[in-house]
């Protein structure tokens, strides 16, 4: 979890929950959720095109909308890696941690998007905060994780993480 | 010494603690968490991977089927089922019979209680700040944790209040209040930030107006709305003033809840469709308010008027009034309770040439449909007036 590397895929401001996850399909089993992911967006094939590890790079407000959570849960079941974005809608991120998929915040994204070609490979380095573009070698600044945060990343998503309360009272079995 | 402001009091109650400042993370109690058919299941799933034989509280969970009901696919035929299971094996309440959008229904049930914590795997759970209540939006898994802790960990937001000074002009309706503020600071003005709106024209207003506005919190990014309840509001981070002389009959333009403009800047925009309902605005207040409009005339051809009540309660009312008879014979379309076609799946989509006026929340692309058809948020008097001229128009054209 501590680095990710893929190539990025570029969107705007306000990138919605019913442009990443359409309504009708809040109601599609898990395993059907990756085939719409972002299907109301400008890149409405990414299903074909993301490989494991890619990266989003979004401006403002990314995931604003509904607190459906077959969003980020979609875009997971992609394979995708992270989610660079100057700013997260609250309960789309929240969402994306408790499921263990990485939101990273950077005030640098207008940078990153002037200064890359989409489909350059990026390498996120999460402990350190900061994200490189491979191609040309720039490194650029992101928000390291809070601690809650990295600790529910860590484990792999808030399920396990409240696991391991219950398990530390007793109440459940390991 | 700080006085903590009227909801860090109510976390810090909930916290057992006397004193909290912004930044502070803290496990509190909640009093009632809430899902329906679309974040219920999943919430099921997650919370059947953490393995506890019940939840917290049996009378504190309470799941709705209302987004998909009656069941619109074989898929939404299963989660319904889920809820259910769910409900006869874990001894929590279920409504599953049409019975209401959660958050009226819930309202109706007197579940929104001032001073309590209401956890909802909904974003508009916000509604309940219209009842001195602080609610917040959750996902499913967070939903499972507190079906399971009956607790949820949050931070101590920033809190900012928002004041209405004077009067309200003509035909203001509390969606044009809460328009005219989410077009003001944007779809992300106030993210992870608690949000109180007060000032006189709001305490002047009904609680359907209220609850309106409360609704619409979460569009301009709050993670706690609301509403004044006349006590004390404490020392908050900002306080944003507002003339109420300032705000007009309003919409917001497609594609985001936060392009509003002043109606008459949009009017003769040709529609055809016209959409009532919702947890924003399906309440009878509203449906009495169309129905004035729409009495004795008729439907504009080339509209499709889609009436939604927002619960059993206010249908039967409708019923009971006259009302539905008003839409039926003025040829608009009354749905049983529930979501209808506000988010996407059902009961009135668009096409991509399709452009609608719509007393819901949301006009994000694709939100009721074809990603390029065109939603334009209005209050319940401009859907009506709108539906019966086939444009958009400003409250006061239909004689």
């Amino acid at each position: 979890m501590e680095k990710i590397i893929g190539k990025g895929f570029f969107l705007g401001d306000d990138i919605d929950t019913d442009q990443i996850l359409p309504g009708y399909a809040m109601s599609y089993p898990p395993e059907d959720l990756r085939k719409v992911a972002l299907k109301g967006s400008k890149i409405s094939d990414f299903p074909d095109k993301v490989e494991d590890g890619d990266i989003i790079f979004a401006q403002d407000n990314f995931g604003c909308g509904s607190s459906r959570e077959q969003a980020p849960l979609a875009l997971k079941s992609t394979g995708l890696g992270a989610i660079v974005a100057k700013s997260f809608a609250r309960i789309f991120r929240k969402n994306a941690v408790n499921i263990g998929l990485p939101v990273i915040i950077s005030k640098d994204v207008d940078v990153i998007l002037k200064e890359s070609r989409e489909g350059d490979n990026f390498r996120i380095d999460i402990n350190e905060g900061s994200v490189k573009n491979l191609r040309t070698e720039k490194i650029y600044q992101a928000e390291k994780l809070s601690d809650t945060t990295y600790e529910t990343l860590k484990a792999g998503g808030l399920i396990n993480k409240v696991r391991k309360i219950l398990i530390n009272r007793g109440e459940i079995n390991e | 010494m700080v006085k903590i402001n009227v909801i860090e009091g109510i976390i810090a109650e909930h916290a057992a603690k006397d004193f909290v400042k912004v930044g502070d993370e803290l496990s509190v109690d909640v009093d009632l968490a809430i899902a329906h058919d679309v974040t219920g299941p999943l919430a099921i799933e997650q919370f059947k991977k953490i393995g506890v034989k019940k939840v917290y509280d049996g009378d504190k969970v309470v799941f709705v089927s209302d987004h998909n009901i009656p069941c619109s696919s074989v898929n939404s035929r299963v989660q319904h089922k889920t809820l259910e299971n769910f409900s006869d094996d874990y001894n929590v309440k279920y409504f599953g019979r049409s019975e209401g959008v959660i958050h009226q229904l819930i309202m109706e049930e007197n579940l929104y209680k001032k001073r309590d914590i209401i956890v909802g795997a909904d974003s508009h759970t916000c509604t309940a700040g219209a009842f001195g209540a602080v609610a917040i939006g959750v996902g499913s898994t967070e939903m499972a944790a507190v079906m399971a802790l009956g607790k949820i960990d949050i931070e101590v937001p920033p809190v900012k209040v928002i004041n209405i000074e004077g009067k309200l002009n003509d035909n203001v309706y509390g969606k044009d209040i809460i328009l005219h503020i989410i077009g003001k600071f944007g779809t992300n003005g106030f993210t992870d930030t608690g949000v109180i709106i007060t000032g006189e024209s709001i305490f002047n207003l009904s609680q359907d107006d209220k609850m309106t506005i409360s609704n619409m919190m979460i569009e301009m990014g709050a993670m706690i709305g609301y509403i004044d309840q006349g006590d004390e509001i404490g020392e908050v981070l900002e306080t944003v003033n507002i003339k109420a002389q300032d705000i007009f009959p309003c919409v917001a333009c497609p594609p985001s809840p936060g392009n509003v403009k002043p109606v008459s800047e949009v009017e003769g925009t040709v529609i055809n469709q016209a959409v009532l309902g919702s947890c924003t605005n399906g309440r009878y207040s509203d449906m009495l308010e169309a129905a004035q409009v729409i009495k004795g005339k008729k439907v504009a051809k080339g509209v499709n008027f889609i009436v939604v009540p927002s619960s059993k309660r206010v249908a039967q009312k409708m019923d009971e009034s006259g009302i539905t008879k008003i839409f039926r014979d003025a040829g608009a379309i009354v749905t049983n309770p529930g979501c209808g076609p506000c988010f996407g799946a059902h009961q009135g989509l668009l096409n991509k040439d399709d452009v609608a006026v719509s007393s819901t929340n949301r006009n994000f692309p694709g939100r009721m449909g074809h990603k390029e058809a065109k939603i334009y948020l209005a209050s319940p008097r401009i859907v009506a007036e709108s539906a019966v001229l086939g444009k958009l128009s400003s409250p006061g054209k239909v004689k």
